[in-house]
């Protein structure tokens, strides 16, 4: 029928409509002043075809899937370009190039004196492609290929102002931690071909296994270091080096959530396997608590919403681990809007200050920044789960399922006390950032009259305040939420994310005029980033080298083979001859009375028969 | 005794003169000591052949081994003598210092 037609042929539309940019880049459109406005127009219009596929998936309700082109038959193993266009990945694909395209206007503003402004669109499109094949991928080589080429686009975009010490250190990290993750999901691969003989996902989960526990935990491992759970967490905050608009793409919406969405990929596997379920509850947990903790202190405006974003990441985390794929895809394209936002805003208030990113020195910005005042604070209402915003949608139906289902009480408790510090360190955000009396310099620089910056943050603020209920009420029905429960557990989010806030509001307010001693331990703590940086940087590798440097050269080398024979036996000798002779080297007088003796001796001694 | 033995023996002798009397470089005396142990090899080699001694026939390479490992322990002497005082004149050996 000609409307499934269309469908297919719109996505690969939108597809290929993401590369022509790149394709452009040898001609002389690349060397153009106006490629940035070429590339964000694409994305616009990508955008717009790819709802028209969502749309007739949410009137029809079936999965479609695009083979195209058989690469190559490996014995038994077929590989071939192949889309798969189900629930998760047709509603991400517009969610995604909805961001993308009010980032790039948002970066047209912001990078706006770069000289090298077009390599940099070049990179986010890239990184923009990669990703949609990550998403659409219907086998885990497709899937490889996009995971790879986001971390490779990270890297290259953290590392964009390279004469900076740091955002090298930083884009080096974050390559070493997703590999570690990386070696997660080739396991997973090997497992998946040696044992089902295939890397397509219908026949991954047609043949069902009984224990699947060794590649679900490799996936897990993917996951943690791709979407920065604890162990492999410290690369998202020093991820931060790179330019506002990279931070709000990838370290935001779409990079990290590439993990999770790799676990929502293979739900369907997750479901009967309770130790990894546990697992991911407890990571999740754990990830959510500790970088709440350590976003409680921090003073770098984008660090802290680089951990918020983790502990969000936790959340979702845990959402898996209740067995709610939905939910958590759900809270992945809800908090795509608001995160997105947060961002640019951060980095419009950045830009204003002439490059201030500490908001100990920020203030006073609710009267000479109001439409960045307004998108940060219903920003960050939206992500407190403020009810009937974006994130409630998401937010609250998570917690409430928590709370309802026979879980690990621990994780749960975790999570709750994580949501409380959601709350407290947004609020430490408006309340250093905006309000008060004004601490930057009094050089006034401060402009938001730039039509690309407020269209791009106008519409993400519509996203922030309408999407959640969009998107909520057009989605088919997949689980059963859950209906009735007491009242307290249903206020109960609603309880601990007004607690944060007024417990955050009140010890701001009365420490403002307090003199800050020195900082506690639990402080130190907190501001540290719980010392895990500090350990495994430094004490891990210097272990290593130096037990390496002890056993290996000092030990064999120096003591074996040099000293305990050769050396001593020499170093005896010399000694104990130095103290015993008392000859003094007369050597030719010894030669010449040793021929001597001898010419004597055979002369007399000569007379024998 | 035959000419040849006594070719041989003259040989060795006059080895022998230059190994104790020499003027001043170490390396003269250690040449003289090669010499002996040649004309000793040539020595022993004639003797079995000329005598069909088969039995003994292993013994000039044992005796070429030996001078080898004593050439060895030679040299190195000359090495570190030399390394300690830059070169190898007799007369820097009238302090037995190290």
């Amino acid at each position: 029928m000609k409307v499934i037609n269309l469908l297919t042929s719109s996505v690969l539309v939108t597809l290929l409509m993401l590369t022509f940019p790149i394709m452009m880049t040898s001609t002389t459109m690349y060397a153009n002043k106006s490629y940035p406005q070429y590339v964000k127009t694409a994305t616009s219009y990508a955008f717009v075809i790819s709802l028209i596929p969502t749309m007739m998936f949410l009137h029809l309700g079936q999965d479609t899937m695009i083979s195209n082109w058989h690469w190559i038959t490996i014995q038994t193993m077929k590989l071939s370009l192949s889309f798969k266009l189900d629930y998760f990945s047709m509603i991400f694909m517009p969610v995604a190039l909805f961001v993308t395209w009010s980032i790039m206007e948002f970066s047209m503003w912001y990078m706006h004196s770069d000289p090298n402004i077009n390599r940099f669109f070049k990179y986010l499109l890239l990184f923009l492609i990669t990703m949609m094949i990550l998403v659409t991928a219907n086998n885990m080589f497709q899937l490889f290929i996009g995971w790879e080429g986001v971390g490779i686009m990270s890297f290259l975009l953290i590392g964009w102002w390279y004469g900076r010490t740091d955002a090298n250190t930083a884009a080096l990290q974050a390559i070493l931690y997703n590999r570690i993750g990386d070696v997660g999901l080739i396991l997973a691969m090997a497992w998946f071909l040696m044992n089902l003989n295939t890397w397509d996902l219908q026949q991954i989960f047609m043949t069902s296994n009984e224990n699947l526990t060794i590649p679900l935990a490799g996936l897990l491992l993917a996951a943690t270091g791709k979407s920065a759970q604890f162990g492999l967490h410290p690369w998202l905050p020093s991820a931060m080096e790179g330019p506002t608009p990279v931070s709000a793409l990838l370290h935001s919406s779409t990079m990290v959530v590439a993990g999770v969405f790799l676990l929502i990929r293979f739900h369907p596997l997750m479901e009967y396997n309770k130790t990894i379920q546990t697992i991911t509850l407890c990571l999740g947990a754990i990830t959510t608590l500790f970088t709440a903790i350590c976003a409680l202190t921090q003073n770098d405006i984008k660090k802290i919403v680089a951990f918020s974003t983790s502990s969000q990441l936790g959340l979702m985390m845990v959402t898996i681990g209740i067995n709610q794929p939905y939910l958590a895809f759900l809270h992945i394209c809800t908090h795509a809007f608001f995160k997105a936002m947060l961002f640019m805003c951060s980095g419009s208030i950045i830009h204003s200050l002439n490059d201030e990113q500490d908001i100990r020195k920020m203030g006073g910005l609710f009267k000479a920044l109001p439409f960045t005042t307004t998108s940060l604070i219903v920003g960050s209402l939206a992500l407190t789960g403020m009810p009937f915003l974006t994130g409630f949608y998401s937010k609250d139906l998570i917690i409430e399922t928590a709370n309802t289902s026979c879980t690990n009480a621990w994780a749960l408790l975790l999570t709750l006390v994580a949501t409380s510090m959601t709350a407290a360190y947004s609020t430490r955000i408006m309340f250093f950032a905006l309000l008060g009396q004004p601490r930057f310099n009094p050089i006034i620089t401060i402009n938001e009259n730039n039509p690309l910056l407020i269209n791009s943050i106008k519409r993400l603020l519509f996203g922030s305040i309408f999407a959640g209920f969009l998107i909520s009420h057009n989605l088919t029905p997949t689980t059963t939420p859950q209906m009735t429960m007491p009242h307290y557990l249903k206020m109960m989010a609603l309880a601990v994310t007004i607690l944060g806030f007024i417990l955050a509001l009140e010890l701001n307010l009365t420490m403002q005029s307090l003199k800050f001693k020195y900082p506690t331990n639990l402080f130190k703590f907190s501001n540290m980033l719980g010392y895990f940086p500090t350990i495994i940087h430094r004490l891990m590798p210097k272990t290593n080298l130096l037990m390496s440097q002890k056993s290996a050269s000092t030990l064999l080398d120096m003591i074996w083979l040099e000293k305990i024979l050769p050396k001593s036996i020499s170093h005896f000798q010399m000694k104990s001859s130095m103290i015993i002779s008392s000859q003094k080297g007369l050597i030719k007088l010894y030669f010449m009375s040793f021929m001597l003796t001898l010419t004597l001796s055979l002369l007399t001694l000569n007379f024998h028969e | 005794m035959s000419v040849v033995y006594i070719n041989i023996f003259l040989a060795f002798t006059l080895s022998f003169m230059g190994l104790l009397i020499y003027r001043s470089h170490l390396m003269s005396s250690l040449l003289c000591l090669e010499g002996m142990m040649l004309s000793l090899f040539v020595m022993m080699t004639v003797t079995i052949l000329a005598n069909h001694f088969t039995l003994a026939s292993m013994t000039p390479i044992i005796l070429l081994v030996f001078a080898a490992c004593e050439a060895a322990l030679g040299l190195s002497l000359l090495v570190m003598i030399s390394s300690t005082y830059g070169t190898d004149y007799v007369q820097n050996l009238n302090l037995l210092q190290c």
